[in-house]
C-alpha cells in the first residue's frame, strides 16, 4: 500500500506540472495567510477558487469551462420528482433495461457489474434531479460514487455514467468536447488507414510484377 | 560482397525492444480490459491472473513506457550534432521530415502505378521516418490520457470529472490506431512485402546486408561509398544460431500481434461500447 500512496503523489506531482497550477490554495492572492490556508479538515484543492460550482444544483458542472462540458441537455419534468415511476404502467413487472434501452449499457453495468440499483438506490427510484435524490449532483460523490471510489469528490462525479453516443449529432449540444474529440479521432485514425491500406496493396503488387519479371532494382 | 552494413546502434535497438515488449504487455491488457464482457477478453486476462490483475500490469508497464518514452526524449536531445545545429537537422542521416520526403513520397507513388522511375532513398525512407514520429505522438495522446486515468479520483481533483469520457474514448481510440497500425501496415511494411519477405532482422542485428540496403536506400551506399565511411561500417552478418533466434523471436511477436488483431476484429461486435 505504501507505494501506491507513493505512486499518488508522484502523479499529483506531475499531474500539477502538466496544469502549471499545483492544489495550492491561493495563498499568494489573499492578504491574509491564514484565512487562505486550509485546516487540515478539507483536502486542499475543496478550497481552491471556484470550486463550489460543483455543488451547485444542476448537473451544467461545464458552465466555468465554456460550455464544452456536459449537462447541456434538456432535463425532463419526471427528474424532478420523488419517485420517477409514479403512474408508469408495467413498473415493477418489466425489467429496469427493457424500458431504458438508452442507459443499458455502461463501462460500470457491462465491465463493472455494478447493477442499476447499487446506484439508483432502493425504492422508490428518484428522478436524478430531486431535491432529496442521492444521485443530485449536490451529493452524489458522497451518497453513491464514494461507495465504490475512495475519496470521490464533487468534480470525479461529473464523470458522465451513462455516456451519450459520442459520434451522434446531438452529443455535440448535450456534451461538445466529447462530440469533437472522439470526433477528431476518428478523422485521424480513418485518415491513416484510409491512404495506407490502399497504397500498400499497389505497393505488395507493384513489387510482386517487379520481382517476377526479374528486375534486380525494386525501384526500377 | 555479401557483408551487411551497419545501420542501427545497439542503444537504439534496445529502445525499439523495450517498445516492442511493453507495447505487446499494453496491447494484451488493454484489449483483455476492453473485451473483458467476451470470452476472449476473460481468457487473455486469466493470463494475469484475472480482470484486477490485467489492469495492474497495464497501469505499470503504462509508466515504463512513459519512463522510457522520457529516456528516449532525453537520448534525442543528446544525438543532435550541437556543433552543426540547425543545419543537423536538415541533414541527409536526420530523422526530421524534409522537404525531400515529400518529393519521395510522390515518386515512390508514381512508382507505384508505373508512372514514374522510384526514388533513391537516402538514410531513411519517408515511411520509416511516419513510423518513427507516430510513435511519438501516439505515445504523447495515449500517454496523457493514460495518466489522467491512472487514478480517476485523483485526476478529477484538478480537473472536472468528465474529462475523464473524453480521456477515456481519446486512449482507446489512439491504441486501437496504433494496434491496428503496427499489426498491419508496419509487418507489411517491414516483412510482409514480397522484398522483405519472411522476415527483416534489422532491428534485431543492427546491420542489413549491403545487396539489400542498395535497393532500398540506394543514395545512402552510394554517399557512404563517395565519402569513404562504407568500409568502416561493414560488419558480418550475425552467424546462423542467432539469426535463428531473431526468426523466432521475431515471428512469436508478429504471431502475437496478428492473433490479437484477428481476435479482435472477430469479437468487435460483441462489443457493447457505442461509437
Ligand atoms: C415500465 C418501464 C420502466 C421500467 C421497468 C423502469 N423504468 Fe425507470 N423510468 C421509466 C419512465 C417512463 C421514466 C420517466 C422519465 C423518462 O421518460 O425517461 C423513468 C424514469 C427513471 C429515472 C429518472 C430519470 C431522470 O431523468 O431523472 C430513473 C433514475 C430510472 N427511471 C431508473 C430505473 C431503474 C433503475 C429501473 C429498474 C429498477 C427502472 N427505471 C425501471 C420507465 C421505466
Ligand atoms: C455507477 C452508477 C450508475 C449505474 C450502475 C447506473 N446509473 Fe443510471 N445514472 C447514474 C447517474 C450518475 C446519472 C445522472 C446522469 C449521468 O451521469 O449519466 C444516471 C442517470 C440515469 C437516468 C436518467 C437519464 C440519463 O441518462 O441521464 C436513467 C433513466 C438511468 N440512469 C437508468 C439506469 C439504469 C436502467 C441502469 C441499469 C442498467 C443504471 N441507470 C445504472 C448512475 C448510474
Ligand atoms: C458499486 C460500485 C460502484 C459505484 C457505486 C460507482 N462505481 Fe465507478 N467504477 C466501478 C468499477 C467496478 C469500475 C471499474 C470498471 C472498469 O474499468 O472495468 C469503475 C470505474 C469508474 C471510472 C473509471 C473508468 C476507467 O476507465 O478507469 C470512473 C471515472 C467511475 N467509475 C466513475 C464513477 C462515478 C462518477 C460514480 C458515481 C456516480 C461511480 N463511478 C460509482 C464501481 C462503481
Amino acid at each position: 500500500m505504501q507505494s501506491k500512496h507513493l505512486i499518488r503523489r508522484v502523479l499529483a506531482g506531475v499531474l500539477s506540472c502538466l496544469l502549471l497550477h499545483g492544489p495550492a490554495t491561493s495563498v499568494a492572492a489573499n492578504p491574509n495567510a491564514y484565512e487562505a490556508a486550509s485546516s487540515g479538515y478539507f483536502r486542499d484543492q475543496d478550497t481552491l477558487p471556484g470550486a463550489y460550482i460543483q455543488y451547485r444544483g444542476s448537473s451544467e458542472g461545464g458552465g466555468a469551462w465554456w460550455g464544452i462540458g456536459p449537462g447541456s441537455g434538456s432535463v425532463k419534468r419526471s427528474s424532478f420528482s420523488a419517485d420517477a415511476h409514479l403512474g408508469v404502467a408495467g413498473y415493477g413487472i418489466r425489467s429496469c433495461v427493457s424500458c431504458h434501452q438508452a442507459q443499458r449499457y455502461s463501462l460500470h453495468s457491462s465491465r463493472g457489474n455494478v447493477t442499476c440499483i447499487q446506484c439508483h438506490r432502493g425504492q422508490p427510484i428518484a428522478g436524478i434531479h430531486h431535491y432529496y435524490s442521492a444521485l443530485n449532483p449536490i451529493r452524489k460523490h458522497a451518497y453513491v460514487c464514494a461507495k465504490c471510489h475512495e475519496g470521490a469528490s464533487p468534480s470525479f462525479a461529473t464523470y458522465v455514467i451513462h455516456e451519450p453516443s459520442p459520434l451522434s449529432l446531438a452529443t455535440a449540444q448535450e456534451f461538445s468536447l466529447f462530440y469533437y474529440a472522439v470526433w477528431l479521432m476518428v478523422i485521424l485514425a480513418g485518415g491513416v488507414f484510409a491512404i495506407f491500406i490502399p497504397y500498400v496493396s499497389l505497393w505488395a503488387l507493384r513489387e510482386l510484377i517487379g520481382l517476377l519479371s526479374g528486375r534486380k532494382y525494386s525501384h526500377d | 560482397m555479401t557483408d551487411n552494413v551497419k545501420r542501427f546502434t545497439p542503444t537504439q535497438m534496445l529502445f525499439h525492444f523495450g517498445l516492442i515488449i511493453t507495447f505487446m504487455l499494453l496491447s494484451v491488457t488493454g484489449l483483455a480490459w476492453m473485451y473483458i464482457e467476451t470470452a476472449w477478453g476473460q481468457v487473455l486476462a486469466s493470463l494475469f491472473g484475472g480482470y484486477a490483475g490485467a489492469l495492474e500490469v497495464h497501469r505499470i508497464t503504462g509508466l515504463i513506457l512513459l519512463a522510457g518514452f522520457g529516456i528516449h526524449v532525453l537520448y534525442t536531445i543528446w544525438s543532435i550534432d550541437w556543433k552543426q545545429f540547425p543545419d543537423s537537422l536538415m541533414s541527409r542521416d536526420s530523422m526530421v521530415f524534409q522537404w525531400r520526403d515529400v518529393k519521395d513520397f510522390f515518386l515512390h507513388l508514381g512508382w507505384i502505378l508505373g508512372l514514374s522511375k522510384g526514388p533513391e532513398f537516402d538514410r531513411w525512407s519517408w515511411w520509416e521516418k511516419f513510423d518513427y514520429w507516430a510513435v511519438w505522438w501516439g505515445l504523447i495522446i495515449v500517454g496523457v490520457t493514460g495518466l489522467m486515468l491512472y487514478d480517476p479520483v485523483l485526476t478529477s481533483d484538478y480537473m472536472p470529472g468528465w474529462l475523464l469520457n473524453v480521456a477515456l474514448w481519446v486512449h482507446r481510440i489512439e491504441a486501437v490506431l496504433a494496434m491496428a497500425h503496427i499489426f498491419t501496415i508496419h509487418f507489411f511494411i517491414e516483412h510482409f512485402r514480397p522484398r522483405c519477405f519472411p522476415f527483416s532482422a534489422t532491428m534485431f542485428e543492427g546491420s542489413k546486408a549491403i545487396d539489400h540496403l542498395r535497393q532500398e536506400h540506394p543514395a545512402w551506399i552510394a554517399r557512404l561509398e563517395t565519402e569513404g565511411r562504407l568500409d568502416r561500417l561493414r560488419v558480418p552478418p550475425a552467424p546462423v544460431p542467432l539469426r535463428i533466434l531473431y526468426f523466432g523471436v521475431g515471428y512469436a511477436l508478429i504471431g502475437l500481434g496478428l492473433f490479437l488483431l484477428i481476435f479482435g476484429l472477430a469479437n468487435v461486435m460483441l462489443l457493447t461500447l457505442q461509437l
